[in-house]
């Protein structure tokens, strides 16, 4: 079924013309995005159910202008065709005030302004049910259905907690030279349980993602007898004794790792701020020949894939690393502007309100040819690291932290059943991709969750890869 | 358009609702070293809507409720439509009833600020003077630095009583100080307030550029093992809202927490110092600082921990009611009292302290606590070393009856608390 683009922007896509013509009178450059992203979040737990708006729900306008030396951003929520003067009035007050107020306490960056071809386009998603096809109602007995059957799993499940969330999102982009639109439906879904015995609690959850639409409810039923299995074995796990071990990473630590060790790291804007260590290495080998990375909006079919980013940049598909040599990053309008590029159409907002960075869309490594048995039976003595909790990228000095919920056991090139929790992974990024030696034949991907610029700036992105064997320094 | 919204749920069919008003005016700018990069500014308005459907099934009473945005350009048939959809949904939210008692309406004042005596753009150039005033360093210093000023205007208007607006501003500087001697490293710090307080802000910077300093002289970890832990800056806060998350009414009621009235927190032979929380809404220069809460209950001063004892619950309407406790509201600043070391006294014996990591992170479920560590400290007895890598991963629950806190204060992003925390027989996995 095809997603129905947002009437609300279709309506007024005339004014914000009308807005651009007027402003290029005085500003050489000017562009405006539209937004109005909509979607709900729906949850149950033992105790209750919640319905709420989707954290991601917008609807605004930014405007660019090149204001003589560098660019000025404006946000409002507010248009209609007849206060299109007030606007206008607003945007050349600000500017000029901020240009005056800023000019004497810091030196302003001079940038060229930009050139755009001519583009018109758009791109319209389908998914198989519709966000307006599927009622309230069916949505909340199907996770409650979840969560009975998780709840019935044990007495020592103390809480399963079902989420559903999905969101259309919708965007206008225009300039002189572009005219986009777009719209498109992404869904995540979670099953969280939460065992206690005593007074020691566990948690364990698996995801579900994609640009898919309530069907995404079907495929949860499957993980719930798994994810709450795992939850009560996490009550005997032992905390691991710290060390280096041989790991099998799964796909979904593969994809944090792929994200936070080389993901904020190539971010262009970070080059341009000399944050980043991968400057230095441009063109050479960063990890083992078996690590090929690619990000983009167009490099995989996830939530993070559109037609064009949040400055009218049409999405690609980047090769990050290739065969181990390091080719290149993702790059926002003014940071390839600065850094004399082409732009990658990494681009992205939080939202309407906030400033355009360069980020990660869809970031994965690519599969190799080893089978997942062949790389567990060739560990004497290490871990296979499960679930991911969260990461942090340090791009300046290449250090890389992912929490891991937990790690089985392997030894003797066996799955055993032990199990240690919580887990700590840290390590030099180019020795831990050096030290992968083994790459599995499928790449899976999910894209739950949200991704931040240091502890803000969240966007909605992807990230997987196959199973991967690696060192790395666990505690 | 408030008004629009109140009239349309007025003449729907449902037990209660609640309307949320923002409206915020920001300025912004972007530095990279020291020039400006890029300005922004917004002006934006959101209305939160909440409506409330009372209904039984089998003889058991429910409160359902839906939450929603109403955006500004949104026709009445628009916001017409939405309210009866969200009404709808509300009918399958299976929650037990609850009260939401009548709140006499109270006027409140604004969050005092220094801000409020210019315009908002007056006053970037003033922080960006703040910011660079102790950046004078050759080998290290600011490498980018993000600043936003937002000024906020909020009404709260319910239908069991409540309409009461307040305004106030809130600050934040994101800024990462680098330091070179043979290869350079960096830092991150993430400032907030909502006050003009420009000692804050340079001190802050100074602190950081000294921090990094310090990473850029430390070299390795140390070897794994055990360690009498020194806590230091911002991740005291994190392990300390532990006890906050587990004193919430709804964790109590969902019993993601043990948490119980009366019951001494820390066990009953506790050899380090005890805990004493108290929650508090108006602390100076935190941007958590508010009169009311979204569910427009006045907020006071909370005591619930005292000399490691519960004494009592914190949180919202719903969850207060079922725990038959009186409603404190959410507080977002919370309090602890300083303790009975000195920070010099925590250094008579070998130690760690580790002041700044990767992403510290503190689950208050579990009780789990760690990160990759970027900067610390080793004393063996005889020398201090900065160190950096390796990782913490500690329980509070195996360590708090055994913990010291400092008698030395700090105040930052809604917490005042001591500086430091003394941990013993901490596991550091290391070289």
């Amino acid at each position: 079924m095809k997603v129905k683009m947002s009437e609300f922007l279709m309506q007024r896509r005339h004014t914000v013309k009308e807005l651009v013509h007027i402003l290029s009178q005085d500003f050489k450059y000017v562009s405006v995005l539209g937004t109005d992203c909509h979607g709900k979040k729906y949850n149950v737990r033992r105790t209750g159910v919640n319905i709420s708006d989707s954290f991601w729900n917008e609807r605004g306008f930014v405007i660019r202008v090149f204001n003589g030396i560098s660019y000025s951003e404006y946000s409002f929520n507010k248009l209609d065709e007849n206060h299109i003067t007030e606007i206008v009035l607003t945007i050349k007050n600000k500017v000029n005030d901020e240009i005056q107020k800023l000019h004497g306490s810091a030196k302003i960056t001079e940038y060229p302004v930009i050139k755009e071809e001519k583009v018109e386009g758009n791109f319209i998603g389908e998914v198989d049910i519709l966000p307006e096809d599927c009622s309230d109602k069916t949505i909340i007995h199907k996770l409650t259905e979840v969560k009975e059957k998780a709840l019935s799993f044990s007495k020592l499940v103390l809480d399963a907690q079902v989420t559903f969330h999905e969101v259309q999102v919708s965007k206008i982009f225009i300039s002189t030279n572009k005219d986009l639109y777009q719209s498109y439906v992404w869904s995540e879904g979670y099953i969280t349980a939460l065992a206690r015995k005593d007074n020691n609690t566990k948690f364990n959850y698996n995801v579900f993602s994609g640009l898919k639409g309530a069907e995404l409810l079907d495929e949860m039923n499957s993980k719930v007898n798994d994810t709450v299995d795992v939850a009560i074995k996490l009550l005997d796990a032992k905390p691991v004794e710290p060390g280096e071990y041989d790991v099998i990473c799964s796909p979904d630590v593969s994809g944090l790792i792929a994200h936070e060790a080389f993901g904020h790291g190539v971010e262009m804007d970070m080059l341009v701020k000399n944050r980043a260590k991968a400057v230095e290495y441009m063109g050479k080998p960063v990890a083992s020949k078996l690590v090929t990375m690619r990000d983009g909006a167009t490099s995989a079919k996830h939530v993070s894939s559109y037609l064009f980013d949040d400055e009218g940049v049409i999405g690609t598909d980047t090769v990050v690393i290739e065969n181990g040599i390091l080719k290149q990053g993702m790059s926002d309008t003014l940071s390839a502007l600065r850094l004399n590029i082409e732009p990658t159409g990494n681009g992205k907002r939080f939202s309407f309100e906030r400033k355009a960075y360069a980020r990660m869309t869809n970031t994965f490594f690519a599969a190799g040819n080893d089978k997942f048995e062949d790389m567990i039976a060739s560990i004497k003595k290490g871990y296979l690291l499960m679930c991911p909790s969260s990461g942090m990228e340090d791009p300046k000095n290449w250090g890389i932290q992912c929490m891991v919920n937990y790690g089985i056991e392997i030894k003797d090139g066996k799955l055993t059943e032990n199990i240690v929790s919580p887990v700590v992974l840290t390590g030099y990024v180019p020795d831990l991709l050096k030290s992968i030696s083994m790459v599995s034949e499928k790449v899976e991907i999910e894209g739950s969750g949200a991704c931040g610029k240091g502890y803000k700036e969240w966007v909605k992105v992807s990230s997987g890869g196959p199973y991967i064997k690696a060192k790395v320094r666990l505690g | 358009m408030i008004n629009k919204i109140k009239s349309i749920l007025e003449d729907e069919d449902i037990s209660e609702y609640k309307i949320i008003e923002t409206r915020t005016s920001s300025e912004e700018v972007f530095l990279v070293k020291k020039d400006i990069d890029m300005t922004r500014s917004k002006d934006v308005q959101h209305f939160e809507v909440t409506v409330y459907k009372d209904f039984e099934e089998n003889e058991v009473k429910y409160r359902g409720s839906s939450v929603f945005n109403v955006e500004p350009t949104m026709s009445e048939g628009e916001i017409k439509k939405l309210v009866e959809e969200n009404i709808f949904a509300a009918g399958f939210v299976k929650n037990k009833y609850y009260d939401m008692p009548k709140i006499n309406n109270e006027k409140l004042e604004n969050v005092r600020s220094k801000f409020s005596e210019n315009e908002l753009s007056d006053w970037m150039p003033k922080l960006i003077e703040d910011l660079y005033k102790n950046d004078s360093e050759e080998k290290g210093g600011i490498n980018s630095a993000e600043i936003f000023l937002n000024k906020n205007y909020k009404r709260i208007i319910t239908s069991y009583g409540v309409d009461s607006s307040y305004e106030n501003y809130d600050g934040m500087i994101e800024f990462i100080t680098t330091w070179k001697e043979t290869e350079e490293i960096e830092l991150y710090k993430m400032l907030t307030f909502s006050d003009y307080d420009p000692e804050y802000i340079s001190s802050s910077v100074k602190n950081m550029i000294y921090l990094a300093k310090e990473r850029a002289k430390a070299k390795e970890t140390v070897k794994s093992g055990k360690y009498k832990l020194i806590l230091r800056g911002s991740p005291v806060k994190e392990v300390l809202s532990y006890y906050v998350d587990n004193s919430r009414a709804a964790n109590v009621y969902n019993k993601i927490s043990t948490f119980e009235l009366g019951q001494l927190i820390q066990g009953k032979e506790v050899k380090g110092d005890l805990i004493n929380l108290t929650l508090d809404p108006k602390v100076k220069n935190s941007v958590y600082s508010e009169p009311i809460d979204n569910d427009g209950i006045v907020l006071n001063k909370i005591l619930a921990i005292k000399d490691g004892k519960l004494q009592s619950y914190h949180g919202d309407l719903r969850h207060s009611y079922y725990l038959n406790i009186k409603a404190t509201g959410n507080i977002g600043n919370f309090v602890i009292e300083p303790g009975s070391k000195t920070i010099d006294s925590m250094k008579q014996e070998p130690y760690l302290e580790l002041v700044a990591f990767s992403d510290f992170q503190m689950d208050s479920t579990t009780g789990d606590f760690g990160g990759e560590i970027r900067l610390g400290w080793y004393f063996d007895g005889q020398k201090t070393i900065p160190i950096t890598g390796g990782s913490l991963n500690a329980n509070i629950s195996n360590l708090h009856d055994n913990m010291f806190l400092s008698k030395e204060i700090q105040n930052e992003n809604g917490f005042v608390g001591p500086k430091a925390i003394e941990m013993h027989d901490v596991v550091i996995a290391g070289k």
